[in-house]
C-alpha cells in the first residue's frame, strides 16, 4: 500500500481526485486479500482515522466549484469500499456455515457407465498396434474358406501327415462343386494361414501382414476350444534373412510381454516354411533359469519359419527376387501368457458369464 | 512324433562324455527337442519330439546321429558308433533244403521285401536286458522273437515282423491291394473290413494274413509251439499305410513309421541285425536263402544351393570350411566352389530336396541362437488398413464406454437354436463332421447366441448390457459364405427407447439418417415394440414366445445392425460450419394428437417448415400430448418476437393441417 501524504494547505481538484483513486484501489484490494476481521477492517479503511476521512475533510479547502465534482467522486469510492467490505462479509458467513454443515467426502463418487471389452478384443487391439509399428499393416480373410487356400496352398496335400495337426471342421457343399480346382470343398479354417496365398494374390509387394480370424478346430480340453484365434504375420521382401524374423519376433515379445523378455527360435517342421521354428519366450518369473512355473526357463509361444517357396509361388511370387518369413500364435494363449493372471481354462474365454467378463 | 530313448540305449550309438542335462540343451537348440528327461525305475529316459519330416530320426540310432553332429558344434565330443549303415551283410550261402515258399510282391506298393527262414527256434522269454530296454520304452515283452522285432523298431526305426511259417498255407506269400470289403483279424483281436486298396498278404487259401505296415494277422502269428519262423523285413508305399490306418483307425508304431516314408537302404541292415539277435537269442538256424527284392535301387540325387542365397539368409558369411563340416557329419556329400554347394544327401534324408533344405541343415547346426537378430531395414510398403478393422474397434470401444460388457459366442450354432429363428437349414452353412450337436450350424444371425448368453447370465444380474461385434455367414449357393461383419446389442427388459437410441448414436456415427420405416423387425421380435431398420438391420422387444421356449423370465430388448452396410452407406460427416453469429431463441410447443400418430414424422415435418428452425426435438411425450423443443436461429440476424410468431404459426397450422394436432394451452 502505499502512502498517501496529506497537507492542511489548499490541494489542487486533480491531485486529489487522483489521490481518492487510489486509495479506492488500494481499499478494495487489501480488503479481499486480507485475513482480518470485517470489522478492522472497515475501522481501518473508513473509520475516524482513516486516510478516506482525512482526504474528505480536505474537501473544506477546495473551490466552491470542483466541491461538486469531487463530492461525486467521494462517494463513489466510498461505494466501492463498502461494497468490497459486504463482499467480505458474505464471504466470511459462507466460510462459518460451511465448517458447521458437516459433509462426507468418504460418500462414492458418481461413476461413468462401465463396460467391458473382452479380453480377446483387448489382445487384439495390443497386438494389432505393436505390429502398426513395424508397418505391419491388418487384414481380414475368410473364415469359411476354399480348403486349397488352407491346405494346398501351402505345401500341404490333403492325405499329408502334417495335416493330421489340424482337426479340420468340413462344411457340407452349398450346391454341387463345379469344375474349379481350387473349389472343391470349404473347411472351417484351423488356422490363420490360408490368409498367406489370399494375400499375395492382391499382387502388391513387399507385403507385411497381419492377419488375426476365428480359427476352428475339433478340439475341446482344458487348453482348446473348438473356436479360437489366431494372429498370423507374413513378411515378404526381398533378401529376407532368419534374422529379419528374430528381430521382428523379439520386437514383439518385448512390447507385449516386457522389456526383459526374450526370445530364441529351435528347430522345427512345418509344410510351409522352410526352415521352420518353434518360438520360445523366457519365463517371466525366472527369466530362463527355469523355475516351478516354468520348469525350463522357457515358454513355448508358437510357430514360425521362413516361407516355403512353394507357397511364395502358389501366390505367384517370383522366388528368384523375393522370400519371406511367415508366423502364427493363439491370441487366448498368447494373452493367457502374459497376464499371469491365473487363467488356467481357455474355456472361460467363451464361457459369457457375466461375472467372468466384468472382471476384464 | 514324441519317442521315448533311454540314456542308457542312446549310449550304445554315441560316445560322448555330454551329460543328460546337455544333451537336452543342445539337441533342443539344433535338432530334435528334448522336452522332458523322465527318470523311470533310476534309468534316465527322454522324451523326444521328432518332426513328422524326419522318420530318420525317429530311434535311437536316429537320435544318437543328430547328437553326433550337434554336440561338437558346443564343444563336446561325441561319435556315432555301430552305424546300421556300416553294417557288413554276411548271409551265408549254403545249400538249403528246398522248403516251398512262393514270394509275389509289387514295386509300387512294397518298394523293397526282405525275409529269411529259421527252424528249430526256441520261442520263450528274453534275457532281461532286453525285457528292461523294451520296458523303458514303454513296450510290454511278449516272446524272444517278437521282443526282437520291437527292439529293431526301437532301436532303427524299421519295423521287422515274424510269421509261424506253419501257418501259411501251401507256403504261398501273395502281396496285393485288398479288395473292398475284404476282412482280416489282426494280432489284438480285431476283426477290419478293409476299404480296398490296402496293403495285405494272402496265403495259398486265400487267407489274409498280414495287413502289411499296420500290423500281422491273428492266424500267423508267433505261439509257444512255433518252431519255423519267417523273419520279415520291408517297405510300403507311405501314402496307402496312411491312408488304410486313418480308414480303420488303426493307428500303431509301424503304422507311424512306414507313412512318413522309410529308407529301403536301412532295410537290409536292420534285417542283418534281426537274424543275428534270433539266433543268438532264440537258437534257430536259417533253412532258407535270403529272399531280397528291390527293383528300383536307390540312385542318389543331388542339390544345389547358392552361396550368396545361404549367406543372405543366415545373415553372416559361411566360409567353405563349415559348410563342409557341417554337411559330412549330416552324412552329406559335399562339392563347394566359389558360388554354390552341391549336396549328395544320404539315402534317409529324402527331406532334403530343395536349397532352402540345406540352407535348414546349415542354420540349424550353425545355430539359430548365433544368427544376427535386426529388425528389417527395407521401406515399408503403402497399404491401408481396410477400414471396417478400424471401425469395428471403434463402435467396440463406445459400446465399453457407454457401459456395455462384450461376449464371444461360439460361431456354431445348433438345430434348435437355428429352428427358434426359422432359418432354413438347407441355406446355412453344415460342419459335416461336429463334436457336438450345440455346434453344428454357422449361424446367419447373432441373436440366439446373444439370447443363450441372456439366458446364462440372468440369474447373475438383473440389469444385463451386453453386446458382441462378430460375422454372420450368409448363404451363396456353389459358394464360400458373405461374411458379414455385424453388431448386436441386448438390454434387460423393455428398454425400446434405450436401445434406440444406442441405433441412433451409431447411424450418426456413419452420417446415416435412421431409415424411415415404420414396419416390425422379423418374426423373433414382438411385432408392435419393433422396427425393421431398412438394409441395417433390426431392433425392438424379442417375441415372448421365444423368450419362453428358451426359458428366459424377463423381456429383452435387442439391436441388429450389418456394420458392414453401414460403411459401405457411411457419408463423410466431419466438415465445419461456421460459428452462428446471431443467438437461437427456444420454445416448447405441446400438441394434442389423435391416436396412433407416429411422432417421426411430426419432427421431420416440423423441420422443414422454415430455413429459421435449427433444430426439434421431442421434449416429452405423455398420453395424447407431444411436446417439442423447438430452436429457432438466423445467420443473418437477430431473431425478433414477430419473426418467430410467424414460424410458429406456420408450425401450428402444419400440424393441424397434416396430422390433426392442434396447440395444447
Amino acid at each position: 500500500m502505499k502512502k498517501i501524504v496529506t497537507k492542511e494547505e489548499p490541494i489542487a481538484k486533480d491531485q486529489l481526485i487522483r489521490l481518492l483513486l487510489t486509495l479506492q484501489e488500494d481499499a478494495v484490494g487489501a480488503i479481499t486479500e486480507s485475513t482480518e476481521s470485517v470489522d478492522t477492517l472497515r475501522l481501518t479503511w473508513l473509520g475516524k482515522n482513516s486516510e478516506f476521512l482525512k482526504l474528505a475533510s480536505s474537501m473544506r479547502s477546495v473551490t466552491p466549484e470542483d466541491k461538486q465534482q469531487i463530492g461525486a467522486v467521494l462517494n463513489g469510492v466510498k461505494k466501492s469500499i463498502e461494497s468490497a467490505l459486504a463482499s467480505k462479509q458474505q464471504l466470511t458467513n459462507q466460510q462459518a456455515e460451511s465448517t458447521a454443515d458437516w459433509f462426507d467426502t468418504t460418500e462414492p463418487g458418481e461413476q461413468p457407465p462401465q463396460g467391458h471389452l473382452h479380453i480377446v478384443t483387448q489382445a487384439i487391439a495390443e497386438i494389432t498396434d505393436i505390429f502398426n509399428r513395424l508397418g505391419f499393416t491388418r487384414v481380414r480373410h475368410p473364415e469359411i474358406d476354399w480348403d486349397w487356400y488352407p491346405f494346398e496352398a501351402l505345401n500341404m496335400p490333403h492325405s499329408h501327415p502334417a495335416s493330421d495337426e489340424w482337426e479340420t471342421f468340413y462344411i457340407r457343399y452349398p450346391g454341387s462343386p463345379g469344375k474349379e480346382y481350387k473349389k472343391q470343398k470349404i473347411v472351417l479354417t484351423p488356422h490363420t494361414s490360408n490368409g498367406q496365398v489370399r494375400e499375395m494374390e492382391k499382387g502388391v509387394l513387399p507385403i507385411r501382414m497381419i492377419n488375426i480370424a476365428k480359427c476352428y478346430r475339433r478340439q475341446i480340453d482344458i487348453s482348446h476350444t473348438p473356436m479360437f484365434h489366431q494372429f498370423e504375420g507374413l513378411y515378404v521382401d526381398k533378401n529376407v534373412s532368419i534374422g529379419h524374423l528374430k528381430g521382428v519376433l523379439d520386437y514383439f515379445a518385448k512390447h507385449f510381454f516386457g522389456p526383459d523378455r526374450t526370445t530364441r527360435i529351435r528347430p522345427y517342421h512345418f509344410q510351409f516354411t522352410e526352415p521352420s521354428f518353434e518360438i520360445d519366450i523366457s519365463c517371466g518369473i525366472c527369466h530362463g533359469k527355469g523355475c516351478k512355473l516354468c520348469k525350463e526357463g522357457w515358454l513355448e509361444l508358437g510357430g514360425a519359419g521362413m516361407t516355403h517357396p512353394q507357397v511364395l509361388k502358389n501366390g505367384g511370387v517370383d522366388t528368384t527376387v523375393y522370400n519371406g518369413f511367415a508366423f502364427g500364435w493363439g491370441v487366448e494363449r498368447t494373452y493367457m501368457m502374459k497376464s499371469n493372471s491365473n487363467l488356467d481354462d481357455i474355456r472361460l474365454i467363451y464361457g459369457n458369464d457375466i461375472r467372468f467378463l466384468k472382471q476384464f | 512324433m514324441n519317442i521315448l530313448v533311454p540314456d542308457q540305449w542312446l549310449r550304445d550309438f554315441l560316445k560322448t562324455d555330454a551329460t543328460p542335462k546337455q544333451l537336452k540343451e543342445y539337441l533342443s537348440l539344433c535338432g530334435p527337442s528334448i522336452e522332458r528327461i523322465n527318470t523311470v525305475n533310476g534309468e534316465i529316459v527322454y522324451d523326444v519330439e521328432i518332426t513328422s519330416n524326419r522318420p530318420d530320426a525317429m530311434s535311437i540310432v536316429g537320435v544318437a546321429r543328430e547328437a553326433s553332429g550337434i554336440l561338437p558344434r558346443f564343444g563336446i565330443a561325441a561319435t556315432l558308433l555301430d552305424d546300421p549303415y556300416t553294417e557288413k551283410i554276411h548271409t551265408e550261402k549254403k545249400d538249403y533244403k528246398k522248403i516251398p515258399l512262393t514270394i509275389t510282391t509289387t514295386e509300387a506298393l512294397n518298394p523293397r521285401w526282405t525275409s529269411v527262414i529259421f527252424d528249430d527256434i526256441k520261442i520263450g522269454p528274453s534275457p532281461s536286458w532286453l525285457v528292461k530296454r523294451l520296458e523303458l520304452v514303454g513296450v510290454r515283452t511278449i516272446n524272444n522273437v517278437i521282443d526282437i522285432t520291437n527292439y529293431l523298431m526301437h532301436a532303427y526305426g524299421q519295423p521287422a515282423h515274424v510269421f509261424d511259417l506253419d501257418t501259411i498255407h501251401q507256403g504261398i506269400m501273395k502281396l496285393r491291394p485288398a479288395k473292398k470289403g475284404e476282412q482280416v483279424t489282426t494280432l489284438d483281436g480285431k476283426t477290419h473290413t478293409l476299404p480296398g486298396g490296402d496293403i495285405v498278404i494272402e496265403d495259398g487259401s486265400g487267407n489274409l494274413i498280414d495287413l502289411c505296415g499296420i500290423m500281422g494277422g491273428k492266424s500267423s502269428s508267433i505261439t509257444d509251439k512255433t518252431t519255423r519262423v519267417l523273419l520279415f523285413v520291408q517297405t510300403y508305399d507311405p501314402a496307402q499305410i496312411r491312408k488304410t490306418s486313418m480308414n480303420l483307425a488303426h493307428r500303431t508304431e509301424a503304422a507311424g513309421l512306414f507313412e512318413k516314408g522309410l529308407d529301403p537302404e536301412l532295410v537290409m541292415p536292420v534285417f542283418q541285425k534281426g537274424i543275428d539277435l534270433i539266433k543268438k537269442l532264440a537258437g534257430g538256424n536259417i533253412v532258407s536263402e535270403v529272399t531280397d527284392i528291390y527293383s528300383k535301387p536307390y540312385k542318389a540325387k543331388s542339390v544345389v544351393a547358392k552361396r550368396a542365397k545361404i549367406d543372405s539368409y543366415i545373415g553372416v558369411h559361411l566360409e567353405t570350411k563349415e559348410i563342409q563340416n557341417i554337411l559330412s557329419n549330416l552324412g552329406c556329400k559335399t562339392k563347394i566352389t566359389e558360388n554354390e554347394v552341391i549336396v549328395t544327401p544320404p539315402s534317409f534324408r529324402r527331406d532334403i530336396e530343395l536349397d532352402v533344405d540345406i540352407i535348414e541343415e546349415l542354420a540349424r547346426i550353425y545355430g539359430y541362437h548365433k544368427i544376427p537378430t535386426k529388425l528389417p531395414d527395407t521401406e515399408p510398403p503403402t497399404i491401408y488398413e481396410e477400414p471396417i478393422l478400424g471401425i469395428e474397434q471403434k463402435i467396440k470401444q463406445k459400446l465399453g464406454d457407454w457401459g456395455y460388457t462384450e461376449t464371444y459366442t461360439y460361431s456354431m450354432i445348433s438345430k434348435e437354436l437355428l429352428d427358434l429363428v426359422h432359418y432354413d437349414e438347407q441355406e446355412t452353412y453344415m460342419i459335416t463332421n461336429p463334436i457336438s450337436n450345440d455346434w453344428v450350424y454357422m449361424r446367419p444371425t447373432l441373436l440366439p447366441s446373444m439370447l443363450m448368453a441372456i439366458k446364462q447370465n440372468t440369474s447373475f444380474e438383473q440389469d444385463l448390457k451386453l453386446f458382441e461385434l462378430s460375422m454372420t455367414y450368409a448363404y451363396r449357393k456353389n459358394n464360400i459364405p458373405l461374411e458379414e461383419s455385424t453388431l448386436i446389442v441386448a438390454v434387460s427388459g423393455s428398454r425400446y427407447g434405450k436401445i434406440k437410441g444406442i441405433a441412433e448414436s451409431l447411424f450418426t456415427l456413419f452420417g446415416i439418417p435412421l431409415p424411415e420405416m415404420t414396419e416390425p423387425a422379423n418374426s423373433s421380435y414382438q411385432k408392435s415394440r419393433s422396427l425393421r431398420l431398412g438394409i441395417y438391420g433390426q431392433l425392438g422387444e424379442i417375441d415372448l414366445a421365444v423368450l419362453q421356449q428358451l426359458g428366459i423370465p424377463k423381456p429383452v430388448t435387442m439391436l441388429e445392425l450389418s456394420i458392414d452396410r453401414l460403411l459401405e452407406h457411411k457419408k463423410s460427416v466431419t466438415h465445419y460450419t461456421p460459428i452462428p453469429k446471431y443467438p437461437a431463441s427456444f420454445e416448447d410447443l405441446a400438441f394434442v394428437v389423435p391416436e396412433k400418430t407416429h411422432v417421426a414424422p411430426m419432427m421431420k415435418k416440423i423441420q422443414t417448415i422454415d430455413p429459421m428452425i435449427k433444430d426439434v426435438s421431442l421434449f416429452d411425450s405423455y398420453k395424447n400430448i407431444r411436446t417439442f423443443h423447438v430452436t429457432y436461429q438466423s445467420s443473418t440476424q437477430n431473431l425478433t418476437k414477430e419473426e418467430i410468431n410467424r414460424i410458429r404459426e406456420k408450425i401450428i397450422s402444419q400440424m393441424k393441417k397434416e396430422f390433426g394436432a392442434t396447440l395444447k394451452n
